[in-house]
């Protein structure tokens, strides 16, 4: 076997095809030089040692990089990862969400539904998560390779040259008084939790007990008919909410006016809960004669439940103003 | 401690080397003679680098190439262009303002 012709090889076939010809005559005549007139594997060895690794070689032929993604993409590629992964995993949770309430014909127990959402819903954004993945990477590599402007600067989200007036889309902003991204993911997520815990409440708070087939809801709690005669209060606070979470998202940080609006919504749920809670009649029979001493839970159970939800309200709304102050002095 | 010189060194020198290149190209070279030339000079080049560097040096149009196959062995003669010559002497004379500046400098520490 004669290693010249290898290692020719070895550079060649990392090489485009109209360029191995050219380049193979080249490399040969090379190394025929280095070599004395009559030469031993040995010194075929030295000379190749001299020439260095095929692939390094070959790579120096080659305009392209050894890299996946360089610095003149990698921060931009790094941002955008940051930005659409947790967009497409809610996107993900919530079809798998609609799938299944779509699906439900009212003969399963809501918590295995639940269950079996979750479940499913963390199986579905991984899956999402790696397509994502996989997809922006295959277009970030593209890119490096199409781009033939050999300058290493990164680029900005916009993919052109930093300059000074891109800091002025930035808003800078003060750690105390920011609004983290978890902050809202979790405002949406309690939204939801509790307007599906309002509008399936018979089917979802009560007493459970161990069956055969999984859990089953044996007394219900809340009185779905009484409760559901609120259900444009509950509608609106809903609406509320939701506008609320969004505008915090999209302000990104606490001013005095959302403070304003944070305590009038605080405020506007614990007189709603109140006025909920306090409905005679609002706790099922069922649930009054589960055990004994059930049946006056609801003159001391529902007054506390109501103080502490206020406790909270009455911190929350002070927390927004303090954080909003914070900005100010600084 | 010497892995880290050595890293340092071989910055310093990448830059120098296409310069090192297009001074022995006056005259037209094939491959292996001007390792030589620049061994004689006491200047060491990768192989590796070497060879790619024509290359990309013919692509910019800074040298020309051509092949020569009167004697028993093809070789690939490269020899500077016009354009590359005009390069090659603004390149030298760039050179030599940046030695001179660093070299003050590198006194100055001295005197210190």
């Amino acid at each position: 076997m004669n290693l010249i012709d290898v290692y020719i090889q070895e550079v060649t076939r990392r090489l485009p095809e109209k360029n191995r010809e050219d380049i193979a005559l080249e490399l040969r005549s090379t190394i025929e030089d280095m070599l004395p007139d009559r030469y031993s594997e040995q010194d075929v060895q030295s000379v190749l040692q001299k020439m260095g690794n095929p692939v390094s070689l070959a790579s120096g032929y080659r305009d392209q990089p050894m890299h996946l993604i360089g610095p003149r993409y990698f921060d931009v590629y790094v941002s955008l990862l940051k930005m659409i992964l947790p967009i497409a995993a809610v996107v993900a949770f919530i079809s798998v969400i609609a799938e299944y309430i779509s699906g439900v014909n009212g003969e399963e127990a809501i918590i295995n539904v639940i269950l079996d959402i979750i479940g499913f819903g963390i199986w579905r954004i991984l899956e999402v998560a790696i397509q994502t993945f996989f997809w922006l990477t295959v277009v970030f590599a593209i890119l490096e390779r199409v781009d033939k402007d050999k300058d290493n600067q990164p680029l900005s989200t916009a993919l052109t040259k930093w300059t000074p007036d891109d800091l002025k889309n930035i808003t800078y902003i003060p750690k105390k008084k920011a609004i983290s991204k978890f902050e809202v993911f979790f405002g949406l997520l309690w939204t939801s939790i509790w307007a599906a815990l309002y509008f399936y409440a018979n089917q979802l708070i009560g007493i459970y007990e161990g069956g055969e087939d999984g859990l089953t809801l044996v007394a219900p709690v809340f009185n779905q008919e009484i409760l559901l005669q609120y259900w444009p209060l509950a509608a609106a606070l809903l609406a509320f909410e939701l506008a609320l979470t969004l505008y915090k998202f999209i302000k990104g940080q606490w001013t005095k006016r959302l403070a304003i609006v944070n305590a009038i919504y605080e405020l506007t749920a614990t007189v709603i809960l109140s006025i909920i809670l306090l409905t005679p009649n609002i706790l099922t029979p069922e649930f009054a004669d589960y055990k004994t001493g059930f049946e006056h839970l609801d003159t001391w159970l529902i007054p506390m439940v109501i103080i502490i939800f206020a406790v909270f309200a009455v911190s929350n709304g002070i927390d927004g103003f303090r954080k909003a102050r914070s900005t100010v002095k600084s | 401690m010497g892995t880290l010189l050595n890293s340092l060194t071989t910055e310093l020198r990448r830059g120098t080397l296409t310069l090192a290149v297009l001074s022995q190209l006056r005259t037209p070279q094939y491959g292996y003679s001007l390792v030589q030339l620049l061994e004689n000079s006491s200047i060491t080049i990768d192989q590796s680098t070497l060879y790619p560097l024509l290359r990309r040096l013919e692509k910019q149009g800074l040298v020309t190439s051509s092949w020569d196959t009167s004697e028993g062995r093809p070789r690939k003669y490269y020899v500077l262009s016009e354009f590359g010559l005009e390069i090659f002497t603004q390149l030298k004379e760039e050179w030599l303002k940046n030695s001179r500046e660093l070299y003050e400098l590198l006194k100055g520490e001295e005197d210190e």
